[in-house]
């Protein structure tokens, strides 16, 4: 279970650069596989998610901006639709009361039972007016129809007499007045006859303007109320504030035209976005304090907007988290792959460095073995003619002494030449001959060198090959000096009648396996890993050369080989060379540079 | 008279000077020459009982004076004596009819050894 999750967490983090591999980081191609897994994560991720967030805040933007376009558009058109409604609602009754006046004198007027009728006849036609008053030039109420008993009033020191002396018209605020009832007045002025003038006074009641405007509030989220130029609500209004109390959005400023901004309620404990839409009224004969409000709740609005925003939101969300899971795994892969691909190449390389050291050595021996053969051939000569003088001499003919040291020269000269012969061989060109081979058949060739030996020390040479053992397709000479060699050197290492042990087994399917061992004196397990090395031996004064077992190693490697060791001082030593059965490919050639 | 007749090609003078000195010592009659076109003159001038040639002469390669002599005199035994032989030397001297094929240092008996042979064959 342990090493599932490892192995999960290995593949979204893979380890490089394992402090096991530090005798190979000289040879990868590349030193820091996180920077590089680091580097092409960034860049993935940043090219495959840059244009995805670019693309939603773009979205985002022109979601917004049309939103917010569309309810603006559809703000000023309930604004100005309201604001016509209600500019016709006062103007209409401003119009019947300047026909009235125009059409009537003010001695009809004043007539009580005139008066009545006339306010009846109006109600019929326009609704909405609950009393009419004609007030004379002083300011005295001269003639008066309605419910209340007003007549008789003084009004000549208020604003609205004041007012309407001055502009012919007047309407006024909503307001509750002696009746405590909210009201608005409305006003015409005329002349008299005799040049004084008079005023016609009618009292609206405010539920025809308020169902007006009711009629244009469209949904929940909208909200449409009158305010004076001071900011008084003069309609109720369920979130800016009560009639006559002060409204909660600040005054918007004076235009002659419908007009719709973005605003924010700064209301404590609510903070919202708003869309305001606002229009003065003002009907044609004459102003008003009126100022119309349009105001739209914008979060209500874009319930649905927010929806699909939220749609967006999560799938987004989704595909950064599918892309980052997509990206990661991937790279991790690929770069692991990479990881792996140059790993298996720096070890071939660390192990080609290892075998070629051997064949450079062998090389480098070649090639002085080469140039001092001549000289050596000289010391012969000269030396060999010395000796002659001397053995033709009388005069030296009986010092043994003198005979004795050119036998010296001549000795080293011989053995000079033995050992470079040898490093000759060692890095010789040869090529490979497959022909099909018996193995017992080579062994026994083999021993038939060593018999003469075996029994004069009383050597005994076991040989174990299977009946059935399939012949090998390889080089017959050259398994032949292998064995010749590994023979060679066991008769060497063994005492008089010690044992030597053949054996040939099949190793696989396609190799096979020869053991040599013996049971002589062994080597000690520090010089193992030197035995294959040229010139390196064990053997005591001048009887080895050092290169018998390097040749080996080079035959065994030129058949497609493996040759092992096996050693224990005193109890023997089993050499094992692996084969393979078949050598595919004609084996190449390497050693041509030292040819002449 | 000396009862060998032979003919020492080598380029290195000291030791083919020095050889045949030995091999005066020995019953033998030495020409020395330094090059493979003098050698091959020499060939077509007298006969020899055996020729030691080596390989890396200055003129002309061992192997072509081998096949030249060979074409002169085909029944002269030549025994190639070099210091730098390769495997495809050897094969290539032994199939145009070399004697042997010998790495310096020489071993003088063994030269002596093989020219008794050679006079014990021959009538």
């Amino acid at each position: 279970m342990t090493d599932r999750i490892r192995r999960a967490f290995q593949s979204i983090w893979p380890e490089f650069n394992h402090p096991d591999n530090k005798h190979l980081d000289p040879y990868f191609t590349f030193s820091d596989y996180r920077k590089i897994w680091v580097v092409g994560i960034s860049v993935l991720v940043a090219a495959a998610l840059v244009p995805l967030l670019v693309v939603t805040v773009i979205h985002y933007q022109l979601l917004q901006k049309s939103v917010d376009s569309e309810l603006i558009l559809r703000a000023e058109r309930v604004a100005s639709n309201a604001r016509r409604a209600v500019t016709f609602f006062l103007e209409e009754r401003l119009n019947a009361l300047q026909f009235t006046v125009n059409e009537i004198d003010y001695d009809q007027l004043t007539d009580p039972e005139h008066l009545a009728e006339i306010l009846r006849n109006l109600k019929l036609g326009f609704g909405g007016l609950t009393d009419l008053s004609v007030i004379a030039h002083t300011g005295t109420q001269a003639a008066y129809a309605g419910p209340f008993s007003l007549e008789g009033r003084d009004y000549s020191n208020q604003r609205w007499f004041i007012e309407c002396q001055k502009r012919h018209f007047y309407v006024s605020e909503i307001f509750r007045g002696y009746r405590d009832v909210p009201h608005i007045i409305i006003a015409v002025k005329s002349f008299r006859r005799d040049g004084s003038f008079f005023i016609l006074r009618a009292t609206l009641d405010t539920d025809g303007l308020i169902q007006t405007l009711a009629s244009y509030e469209t949904g929940a989220h909208a909200e449409i109320f009158l305010i004076n130029r001071s900011g008084i609500v003069q309609t109720s209004s369920k979130h800016h504030g009560e009639i006559f109390e002060k409204m909660s959005l600040p005054m918007p400023a004076y235009s002659l035209r419908t007009q719709v901004a973005m605003a924010e309620d700064n209301q404590v404990g609510r903070k919202e976005p708003l869309i305001v839409g606002y229009a003065y009224i003002s009907t044609q004969i004459a102003d008003t304090p009126f100022i119309l409000m349009v105001i739209k709740h914008k979060a209500g609005m874009m319930q649905v907007w927010q929806q699909l925003r939220s749609n967006i939101n999560w799938f987004v969300g989704f595909a950064i988290l599918i892309i980052l899971v997509v990206v990661i795994l991937t790279c991790s892969y690929m770069v692991n792959m990479l990881y792996r691909a140059d790993k298996s190449k720096a070890e071939t390389m660390a192990l080609m460095e290892q075998s070629n050291q051997l064949a450079t050595i062998g090389q480098l021996a070649a090639g002085v073995a080469h140039e001092i053969n001549n000289p050596l051939a000289l010391i012969n000569e000269t030396a060999g003619y010395v000796k002659d003088l001397f053995v033709l001499k009388e005069q030296f003919h009986q010092d043994d002494e003198l005979i004795g040291y050119i036998d010296d020269i001549l000795d080293a000269v011989e053995r000079c030449g033995t050992i470079t012969r040898q490093l000759l061989g060692f890095a010789r060109k040869f090529e490979v001959k497959i022909q099909k081979v018996k193995l017992n058949e080579v062994i026994s060739d083999v021993l038939v060198f060593h018999n003469k030996e075996a029994g004069y020390r009383n050597i005994k040479v076991h040989v174990d090959v299977p009946e059935d053992m399939p012949p090998v397709e390889t080089d017959r000479g050259k398994l032949q000096q292998i064995l010749v060699n590994l023979v060679n050197n066991a008769f060497q290492a063994v005492d008089n009648g010690c044992i030597l042990d053949i054996k040939a087994s099949p190793a696989g399917a396609d190799k096979v396996r020869i053991c040599i061992g013996d049971n002589g004196c062994g080597m000690p397990e520090e010089n193992l890993p030197k035995i294959f090395e040229p010139f390196f031996t064990t053997k005591e004064g001048n009887k080895g050369t050092g290169l018998g077992l390097a040749i080996t190693y080079g035959l065994v490697k030129k058949l497609h080989g493996d040759i092992t060791v096996i050693s224990k001082v005193d109890e023997g030593t089993t050499f094992t060379v692996t084969l393979p059965t078949r050598i595919q490919e004609e084996i190449s050639d390497n050693e041509g540079s030292t040819g002449r | 008279m000396k009862r060998y007749n032979l003919l020492i090609v080598d380029d290195e003078q000291r030791f083919a000077n020095m050889l045949a000195k030995r091999l005066s010592l020995r019953d033998c009659h030495c020409d020395v020459c330094y090059n493979g076109q003098q050698a091959i003159d020499l060939v077509r001038q007298k006969n020899f009982f055996l020729i030691l040639l080596d390989l890396h002469l200055p003129d002309i390669y061992g192997t072509e004076v081998l096949k030249q002599i060979k074409v002169i005199s085909a029944m002269t035994p030549v025994i190639i004596l070099t210091g730098h032989g390769t495997a495809e030397d050897r094969r290539a001297c032994i199939q145009q009819g070399a004697y042997a094929f010998w790495h310096k240092p020489l071993v003088i008996d063994e030269l002596i050894a093989v020219l008794a042979r050679i006079g014990e064959m021959s009538p």
